[in-house]
């Protein structure tokens, strides 16, 4: 198990890193977008191929091929999550500015009272 | 009256009809220039607050505290005269001398931004309720930038400054994140900061519509995904 332990960890935080670090470029995304095709093509190979993917774990580390793509499954999980967490959050910032011109355009002076208050 | 009349208090209002038209009438017998960003609200706010006689300035939807602060301080810096701001609650927990000894302070001394405490050493702190005395207490240990300004209450939402701070102000957590990321900026920016005692009065209204404690579990959250975010 010590193998795909390391590598387990080490994915995790290198893309970690990698996606703090470089969220919201063109590259990123494209990246992104890679690395999921990626996976796809290998959980197809997976469900083609039991044996070898098994092959491919035990060289790993892992028992089973199946146990293999739960661990990948797991981290990619984890990764589309913070990067669904990421893209809200810059949304929100987009949604924050324009409220705020919005509200800032909208804003209304104190009617003139009857206490002399006004300076300008 | 004119004594204050380059100071802007910047009042983030959420739900607060009950309370805000007193709170702005008796802000207003000292601060001549108050701007009430209603964020939101679904109570009457707006019109409590035009009857009081602050600038209105309304978000069409809610976004939160942090990001009615800084739509207040956009507002207020674009003023012309502008020189000093104050963040002041809606509730009524604030006291409007504590804002004039800490904006005299401004004035005199050579800082940039004052900030309300509640835990100055010596300081009587038994009227505030002993859960949140020990929150604020543990968010101040486990915040070594906190401590490294001196300061003693991040949270607290009474702060002054000046137009120098409040021009390079942005603040990005629209919630009540934006206390832990006041300090960052001062840090950041290093502008000089000092503490000034302040009591807050701890009214039914005002406990019943404070901070439930497990929204620092969210603060915390925000705060530390964005500081990675921003490296």
């Amino acid at each position: 198990m010590i193998i795909i332990q390391i590598v387990l960890i080490l994915a995790v935080i290198l893309l970690l890193l990698f996606f703090l670090r470089h969220h919201g470029k063109s590259k990123t995304a494209a990246s992104v977008k890679i690395g999921f095709s990626l996976f796809m093509i290998f959980g197809v190979l997976a469900v083609l191929f039991p044996d070898e993917v098994t092959t491919v774990a035990n060289w790993l580390g892992v028992g089973r091929g199946t146990d293999l793509l739960l661990y990948g499954m797991v981290v990619a999980f984890g990764f589309a999550t913070i990067n669904t967490y990421l893209r809200f959050k810059e949304l929100e910032l987009r949604y924050a500015k324009l409220v705020r011109a919005v509200a800032i355009q909208n804003s209304e002076q104190p009617q003139e009272q009857k206490e002399p208050v006004k300076v300008d | 009256m004119a004594e204050w009349s380059d100071v802007w208090l910047v009042v983030p209002v959420y739900n607060e009809a009950q309370v805000i038209r007193d709170v702005v009438r008796h802000a207003r017998q000292t601060f001549p220039n108050i701007v009430c960003v209603d964020d939101g609200s679904r109570d009457g706010s707006a019109e409590q607050i035009r009857a009081g006689g602050a600038h209105l300035v309304r978000h069409p939807v809610n976004l939160g505290q942090g990001a009615a602060l800084q739509t207040g301080i956009e507002y207020a810096r674009a003023q012309p005269g502008a020189q000093y701001f104050v963040t002041f609650d809606a509730d009524g927990q604030h006291q409007v001398d504590d804002v004039v000894r800490m904006l005299k302070r401004l004035k005199d001394e050579d800082l940039d931004i004052v900030v309300g405490t509640r835990f100055k050493a010596g300081a009587d702190t038994s009227h505030i309720p002993w859960i949140k005395r020990l929150v604020l207490r543990t968010v101040v240990m486990l915040s070594p930038r906190t401590r490294r300004l001196g300061l003693s209450d991040a949270h607290n939402g009474l702060r002054a400054f000046t137009k120098k701070v409040a021009d390079s102000l942005n603040i990005m957590l629209n919630g009540m994140g934006h206390a832990s990321e006041f300090v960052e900026l001062i840090d950041r920016h290093k502008w000089k900061v000092a503490e000034e005692p302040v009591e807050i009065l701890y009214t039914e209204y005002s406990m019943a519509k404070g901070q439930s404690l497990i929204n620092g579990v969210n603060i915390v959250f925000d705060s530390v995904v964005r500081s990675g975010a921003k490296r």
